[in-house]
């Protein structure tokens, strides 16, 4: 018999797991951990590859209409990435303990939560710039935090991710030069994708964290490795100059750099609409969702026919 | 028990408590293969991730595409994940060498080799002045 009662058991253990986080050190797949921190993984990690997925859709759109072959096969590739990505974030996802097909199903049925930013339309040729420049930057920033994150599965699926996104950003940058560098009508509409995009990818952060009740815990856990208004800020110090250089205006007429505080200041966005378009009431959300079904629904035969062969084959 | 003689869970737990607390078994949904990749002939396969896959062939088909479609690649490997033996993370302790294991290592030895060749190039030391 024990002599240590099973609510002592779960303290001890509990004081062990939050020791080995403090000093540093990673969690593995299937090793104990308290049911807050599983909960919160799973949260932050299906979140992630949901948004891979429906991230994928906006640029899809421009597959068919990519202004050259060479746009064509390099955007083919980044979508290729993107739904990578979302295989390999379900998969470390699993294995804190729920299968695919239920993270699947949940998404496609629209009870599941995906980036804000995958929620708006890509209008013109020049949304696919600003994506691949401002939405994947901006994705960098977070990601990149969380390669240090304390789930290793996580941060060792965000390294290769990382790799690719480079990628992303690297295509989106001389898909802009060429746009910025183009005939006026092509400023301009550039200019106008930027306008439209801003908004959403200043919302992108979330909300300042004073306003955000899990940050404490998720940063002493390492499920969160900077504050959102400090991620912000590092992608305003990497991007905004990009926008300066070619000339173009930023649409924040309040964004102004604080020198002695080392920030940008900018003006408050509204914040209802990121918690509405969160809640899958964005201008596409419904249609992105729909369009995600119809395909689930189409390619059921596929899946049927894999699980069909490996029977045929026994 | 179940018919046709499959691994029922209870048959996991039984081949488990034959093994010593510091080997662990995977935890992995069938059809779940654990992909490794070789990137030049000289280097070794190293674990880059996992398919879903009905069969072997099936996973190395979805590994091809997942892990081997921009980077080097000379071999792909798959294994059912659920066929994996580690030792335990929290066994890591057992890696921790018992006794100094500086004599293994031939950075131990620099220092003697320093002293050797110096003392026939080097000057006078502070001591001598």
């Amino acid at each position: 018999m024990s002599t240590v009662s099973p609510a002592g058991d779960e303290a001890v253990r509990l004081e062990r797991f939050t020791t080995r986080i403090a000093s540093g050190d990673q969690i593995e797949a299937g090793e104990w951990m308290p049911e807050q921190y599983r909960f919160e993984a799973l949260r932050l990690i299906q979140m992630h590859a949901n948004s891979e997925i429906m991230g994928a859709l906006p640029e899809r759109e421009w597959i068919p209409r990519a202004p050259t072959l060479a746009r064509k096969m390099a955007l083919t590739a980044k979508v290729q990435d993107e739904v990578g990505h979302g295989m390999l974030l379900y998969r470390v996802a699993e294995t804190i303990g729920r299968p695919r097909e239920e993270m699947y199903a949940e998404l496609v049925e629209g009870r599941a939560r995906f980036h804000n930013v995958f929620h708006y339309p890509a209008e013109t040729w020049a949304d696919v710039a600003i994506i691949q420049v401002f939405v994947d930057g901006a994705a960098m920033q977070t990601q990149g935090a969380l390669r240090s994150c304390s789930y290793a599965p996580y941060s060792r699926v965000l390294k290769r991710i990382c790799y690719e996104e480079d990628f992303h950003i690297q295509l989106g940058l001389d898909v802009w030069r060429a746009l910025a560098e183009g005939t006026p009508a092509q400023r301009a509409m550039l200019q106008d994708a930027l306008n439209r995009w801003w908004t959403p990818i200043i919302h992108f952060f979330g909300m300042p964290d004073r306003v955000s009740p899990h940050t404490e815990a998720m940063l002493a856990w390492r499920l969160k490795v900077k504050s959102n208004e400090e991620l912000r800020q590092q992608f305003l110090r990497r991007f905004v100059p990009v926008i300066l250089e070619y000339g173009l205006v930023v649409p924040d007429p309040g964004l102004r750099w604080l020198e002695t505080e080392q920030r940008y200041e900018y003006t408050e966005p509204d914040w209802d609409e990121l918690k509405r378009v969160g809640r899958n009431g964005g201008p596409k959300s419904a249609e992105r969702l729909a369009l995600r079904q119809s395909f689930y629904r189409q390619h059921a035969w596929v899946r049927e026919a894999l699980s069909r062969w490996s029977q045929a084959a026994a | 028990m179940e018919p046709g003689g499959g691994v029922t869970p209870r048959g996991v737990e039984a081949a488990r408590r034959t093994e010593a607390p510091w080997v662990r078994t995977l935890e992995a949904a069938d059809g779940v293969w654990a992909v490794f990749l070789q990137a030049r002939r000289r280097d070794a396969h190293v674990h880059v991730g996992d398919v879903h896959a009905p069969d072997a062939e099936m996973a190395l088909v979805l590994a091809k595409e997942n892990y081997a479609r921009r980077d080097p690649c000379v071999s792909l490997w798959v294994v059912p994940a659920r066929a994996i033996r580690g030792t335990a993370s929290d066994a890591a302790d057992m890696f921790e060498p018992a006794t100094d294991k500086s004599y293994r290592f031939g950075g131990s030895y620099r220092q003697q080799q320093r002293v050797y060749r110096g003392g026939y190039s080097a000057g006078p030391t502070e001591d001598d002045r």
